[in-house]
């Protein structure tokens, strides 16, 4: 019937309405559904107007994440990043939350695009609720980040840009961390640093490592790492984020100005020798 | 490509991983939808009170289109958006606001949370990830405790809670003024020997206005894109309820004024 | 995955290719859609005490070559309204077309309702954006003068290709951004300004902006139709540039024909 009205009816006008992006007809929220440039290579086309390395003057210039680090140890995981956010070599904020609560057992970090890791962190959010009502337990983080893989890797090519550590505990008690970037790479381990300062971060990290750390010691430990790339990556800075994921979820330690932290360090343990407190020196 | 643009993920065909290199396609000459209308818009909050201010300069390349251009504009429910880069962009962002928050009071039959209202503004900028606005909001308002906040977002869609932000194209003069002005960033109490630093506070609302105006006064003088006029939107918490708007729908607690003021037009 | 911050998360080459910067040109105007390909250049608006004035050359450029100069480019729509449009002519046509069936249809309900200016500047500026939201645009930059009916209060403003709309009391598309407006602002800088412009004096504003666009402007032409648009409705004509004094031209040398 409705062909049949359509076919005698005028020709229709011109659709000035707003594009469709209503939660309906496509059977999907709308959170997924995206508007794309109607052309032959819509990622080539986002990439000119957002690709600031290769064309410093591009006009749109995305959130960049820098340092992060997780690692597993004896008491749980510690996960500690710092808050810069640039857009080319302006920074665009220093108190960026780049670790991302998805829920009170799972904990995701920020690097690569800030909205692309805000955005598709919170969505796991939801499909792991989804999947707690499902089944009446917690998904487990294996689960949880092939999710997540799978889910990037389905617009491999598009222009997302993200590397996240997704770590938390799963059902019964077993902790997991789990490294996932936009390219589609899942890799399960005990230790990462991701981001521009983290070469500095597994410089220290890798040298105080070991399993048996005491809980203080492993936030020492996290919180010193990233100290270290704050201090010699000019894209990293701002605050330590800090958190302690134990058994029964984790434990906020603190959102702290490195700055005060660096001169602690230098003049309380003597560290940072290399940085003189007077000008002539 | 020509009805695909509104594909949901799983419905669309996987993307070409490899393209074409360039030898093998002729150099195409490509329209660019993006324009640059320039201007700087501000957002200040304050433990009671939100100042949302802009230029009122529109222009495009060396030519100034307009000097009486809005950028900050009532999106309902007591809340009030900033939006500066492509002006056709913004104003197309802040009606679809507008419209959304007009949907969640008909369908939840009240007003929509400054929170709630960030989240929505979100998802908005994201589902245009590939074909991004080019506009950067700051979305103003009184939280569930009458408490001002300013959300800050990029292009895409990533936001933050924050006290102050300045965006457009004398964000980079403003920042730093508002860091030191507003933050009291590298301020240190008098006395202390640079030890111990200022700590940032509640200002009052007649010193964030000085600010805000001297910010903008300055910008003027350094940034051909910024002049013409001033737009400062304010809002404060509302009186209290009159026996006549007990049962009005309208009430939101927040009281939105608007005041323009000259900038230097050269 | 990259881990220098430059190159974080950002397509690499060896995947996409490299970056192509002819996305980024607007310079030349050329599309995989289409191009402007017969053109008329300015339009000019300005407000007055009780309406405002439009005008519009008549010539259609095919290139440099003053192809048509018989091209109305000023249109009324409806009874209080009257557009000028810039740009692509047959782009121009179509949105002429759109026009008449959006009043045909919005005289249907006979409800008393009619289509002013500011309503057809909006459907315009909604056709526009969703064009370039298309990628497909239509190559016109248009200004919509109107008047109220009731309270006389007039009404300018201005939407291109891109669905970039703005609105001031003097207003040109086109070249005439360039060499008119200035003119314009220094006797109509604001709205006080345009409510103590008479009539006779934007006018005259207009004739003089007209002048000077014929001669700086190659595309543009020596007759122009304008449009007064008042409480009481719509007065159009057609003039022809006259007093001409080409006198600033006497010292350029080296490009005409005479003895150097």
């Amino acid at each position: 019937m409705d062909a049949l009205v359509s076919k005698y009816a005028a020709e229709p006008e011109l659709d000035i309405a707003e594009e469709d992006d209503d939660e309906v007809g496509t059977g999907l929220p709308q959170s997924v559904s995206f508007t794309l440039p109607p052309i032959d290579h819509p990622a080539k086309f986002l990439r000119a107007m957002t690709d600031d390395h290769a064309n410093p003057s591009a006009p749109i210039k995305l959130k960049h994440g820098t340092t992060t680090l997780a690692f597993k140890f004896r008491g749980g995981v510690i996960v500690c990043t710092d808050s810069r956010a640039t857009q080319g070599s302006w920074i665009a904020s220093q108190t960026v939350k780049k670790v991302i609560e998805i829920n009170p057992y799972l904990l995701g970090t920020m690097a690569g695009g800030a909205a692309d890791c805000q955005y598709w962190l919170t969505y796991l959010g939801m499909e792991c609720r989804l999947h707690q009502l499902r089944h009446k337990r917690l998904i487990s983080v294996a689960a949880a980040s092939k999710i997540l893989a799978n889910l990037v890797y389905s617009y491999k090519g598009m222009g997302l840009s993200m590397g996240t550590m997704l770590t938390g505990v799963g059902h019964g008690g077993v902790f997991g961390l789990y490294y996932v970037d936009s390219d589609g790479n899942r890799v399960e381990g005990n230790l990462f640093c991701v981001g521009s300062g983290a070469t500095f971060a597994y410089g220290v990290l890798d040298r105080g490592y070991q399993w048996e750390l005491t809980d203080e010691e492993a936030l020492e430990l996290g919180r010193r790492s990233i100290l270290a790339a704050t201090h010699r990556d000019a894209y990293s800075g701002g605050y330590i984020n800090l958190y302690h994921i134990k058994e029964d979820g984790w434990v906020h330690h603190g959102f702290n100005d490195t700055n005060p932290i660096f001169w602690k360090q230098k003049l309380e343990k003597g560290e940072f020798q290399n940085v003189s407190t007077t000008l002539d020196a | 490509m020509a009805s695909s643009y509104m594909l949901p993920y799983a419905q669309q065909a996987p993307p070409s991983y490899a393209h074409p290199t360039e030898a093998s396609q002729p150099r195409q000459h490509h329209w660019s939808p993006y324009t640059e209308n320039g201007g700087v818009i501000l957002g200040i909050a304050g433990k009671d009170y939100v100042i949302l201010a802009g230029d009122t300069r529109s222009s495009e390349g060396y030519n100034i289109n307009t000097r009486t251009a809005r950028k900050v504009f009532s999106v309902g429910s007591g809340l009030i958006l900033g939006v500066v880069g492509m002006s056709a962009d913004g104003e197309e962002l802040a009606r679809k606001v507008t419209r959304k928050i007009d949907d969640y009071k008909r369908n939840h039959d009240k007003h929509i949370t400054v929170s709630a209202a960030a989240v929505m503004l979100s998802r908005i900028l994201y589902q245009k990830r590939f074909f991004p606005y080019y506009c950067q909001p700051l979305l103003g308002g009184l939280d569930e405790n009458g408490v001002g906040a300013i959300y800050t977002y990029d292009y895409v869609g990533s936001f933050e809670r924050e006290q102050s932000r300045a965006f457009g194209s004398a964000a980079a003069l403003i920042t730093p003024f508002l860091d030191n002005q507003i933050n009291l960033k590298n301020q240190f109490v008098p006395g202390s020997n640079g030890e111990q630093p200022k700590q940032a506070g509640d200002l009052p609302r007649a010193t964030v206005e000085k600010i805000v105006k001297d910010a903008f006064t300055s910008a003027v003088e350094r940034q051909i894109e910024v002049g013409d006029g001033l737009q400062l939107v304010t809002i404060t918490r509302a009186p209290p309820r009159t026996e006549e708007e007990a049962d009005d729908d309208d009430w939101t607690g927040a009281a939105i004024s608007v005041e323009l003021s000259p900038l230097k037009k050269d | 995955m990259n881990q220098f911050p430059h190159g974080w998360g950002r397509p690499r080459d060896d995947v996409y290719g490299a970056y192509d910067a002819s996305y980024l040109n607007s310079t030349e105007p050329v599309t995989h859609t289409q191009r402007p390909i017969v053109t008329g250049t300015s339009v000019l608006g300005v407000k007055f005490k009780d309406g405002v004035i439009i005008a519009a050359d008549n010539i259609a450029s095919y290139g440099s070559l003053a192809r048509y100069d018989n091209v109305e480019r000023l249109l009324q729509v409806g009874t209080h309204t009257v557009i000028g449009a810039g740009g692509d002519i047959s782009d121009m046509q179509y949105l002429h077309l759109l026009l008449d069936n959006l009043l045909i249809r919005e005289q249907y309900p006979a409800d008393d309702h009619h289509l002013y200016a500011p309503q057809v500047h909006t459907y315009l500026s909604r056709v526009l954006y969703q064009r370039r939201n298309k990628f497909d645009p239509l190559w016109n930059s248009i200004l919509t003068a109107g008047a109220d009916p009731k309270t006389s209060e007039p009404f300018l403003s201005y939407v291109d290709l891109r669905g970039t709309t703005f609105s001031a009391p003097a207003l040109a598309t086109g070249f005439g951004a360039h060499l008119a407006v200035p003119i314009l602002r220094r006797y109509v800088p604001d709205d006080a300004a345009a409510e103590a412009l008479t009539q006779e004096d934007a006018e005259k504003l207009v004739e003089e902006c007209m002048k000077v666009l014929w001669y700086r402007d190659a595309r543009s032409g020596v007759t122009y139709s304008w449009a007064v648009i008042k409480k009481d409705g719509v007065e159009t004509g057609n003039k022809k540039i006259e007093n001409q004094s080409w006198k600033f031209a006497e010292m350029i040398k080296g490009y005409g024909a005479q003895n150097i």
